[in-house]
């Protein structure tokens, strides 16, 4: 009998924590084949695009309440192509990325605000060739339908925004004239996520 | 009496004139930027020089073009009297093979750089669009050819100018003078 009211009360208990807390965060992982990273540089005044060929994306999200994020992509530097064997081969040197010495690039962000409707920055560092920078990425969030046959929730996410090379030490010594190799790097990503959760 | 601008059966107009010096002139800086450009070490320097020469490249083609038309809406100029068949022959077919390979040079050049897919505006203003798809086996087949071109290219120069001297100096006719200064003034 008091064993059967104690299982009563702790069910009642377990209800009212359930309808307290707030809605729980989902877990995204970044599904590769819909997702792309891209860098743009200006060479002689000129557009260089490159894309960095392999990257990961964790994010823990909730549209509704971005309060409680957290955004972790990993980029793997040395995936770097700009479809020009002459260039692929002149920025995995030390002067440019230093493939050897930083094969990686991390961004880590814990703060995620939303800006209106579906349209998100997420402030947070930037470790790219050694330095790490607070960099602010916005990005807008969307719903994407499952594709046939899937399970789970996806979502997209995509952004684009500019960083100064020199902040990272790429492109030093007389490279860091930006006349011929521009001073801005713009970043554009599209990146297609799952929750199973 | 004005400078002709025509030419006429005898001699060459002040259009022509301008268009054989100055063609000539850019072939050498040419010539020397794009001897520069590839043994330059990697630097700012190098890019800025292979602007340079691809930009260059794009104003001698435009000239050759714009020549190649004058010289059909225009009469040519008669080959000196005094050449035999065989000179004559190693004239037209040296004029001829200039104007393929002022051509064919800055063609296989723009091949190069479309294959080779190196960002370039010419003159750092307009962007060239690529004629051949990213390869770099075809960028390297093609750089081998622009140099058996420009090979091919300095041989002319070196025959031409030498025949010019020869007219001048050796047959003393009219060869050079009207290139130089066209028609003789009376």
């Amino acid at each position: 009998m008091i064993r059967r009211a104690l299982t009563a009360v702790h069910c009642l208990a377990l209800l009212l924590a359930a309808a307290a807390a707030p809605a729980r965060a989902a877990d995204w992982r970044m599904e590769a084949a819909g997702s792309r990273l891209e860098f743009t540089a200006l060479f002689e005044k000129t557009s260089a695009p490159g894309v960095f060929r392999e990257f990961d994306t964790r994010l823990r999200f909730d549209p509704d309440k971005p309060a409680d994020s957290r955004l972790e992509v990993n980029i793997k530097i040395s995936s770097a192509d700009m479809n020009s064997t002459d260039i692929n081969n002149a920025i995995r040197g030390a002067e440019w990325f230093d493939f050897g010495r930083f094969p990686q690039a991390e961004f880590r962000a814990t703060d995620i605000r939303r800006i209106e409707a579906n349209r998100y920055v997420a402030r947070g560092a930037l470790t790219l060739k050694g330095v790490q920078q607070a960099v602010e990425v916005p990005f807008t969030w969307s719903a994407v339908p499952a594709p046939a046959g899937a399970r789970g929730t996806f979502a997209g996410m995509e952004g684009e925004f500019a960083l100064r090379r020199s902040a990272f030490g790429i492109g030093s010594g007389e490279w860091a004239a930006t006349n011929v190799i521009g001073a801005e790097v713009r970043v554009k990503f599209r990146v297609r996520l799952r929750s199973d959760g | 009496m004005p400078p002709m601008l025509r030419n006429s059966r005898e001699s060459w107009g002040s259009l022509a004139r301008f268009f054989h010096w100055a063609v000539a002139a850019l072939v050498l800086v040419q010539v020397a930027l794009g001897l520069a450009a590839s043994a330059w070490r990697l630097s700012p320097m190098k890019l800025d020089l292979f602007v340079w020469h691809k930009s260059l490249g794009f104003v001698i083609l435009l000239l050759v073009l714009l020549r190649l038309i004058w010289r059909m809406v225009n009469p040519t100029p008669a080959l000196s009297a005094g050449m035999s068949g065989i000179e004559r022959l190693g004239a037209r077919a040296s004029h001829g093979l200039f104007y393929v390979l002022l051509i064919l040079l800055p063609v296989n050049g723009w091949v190069i750089n479309s294959a080779a897919n190196v960002p370039f505006s010419i003159f750092w203003l307009l962007p060239l669009p690529a004629i051949v798809a990213p390869s770099p086996a075809l960028a390297g087949t093609a750089e081998n050819a622009h140099f058996v071109l420009f090979s091919l290219l300095s041989l002319l120069v070196v025959v031409h100018a030498g025949a010019a001297l020869r007219h001048h100096f050796v047959k003393r006719d009219e060869v050079l003078s009207r290139m130089l200064f066209g028609p003789p003034r009376t």
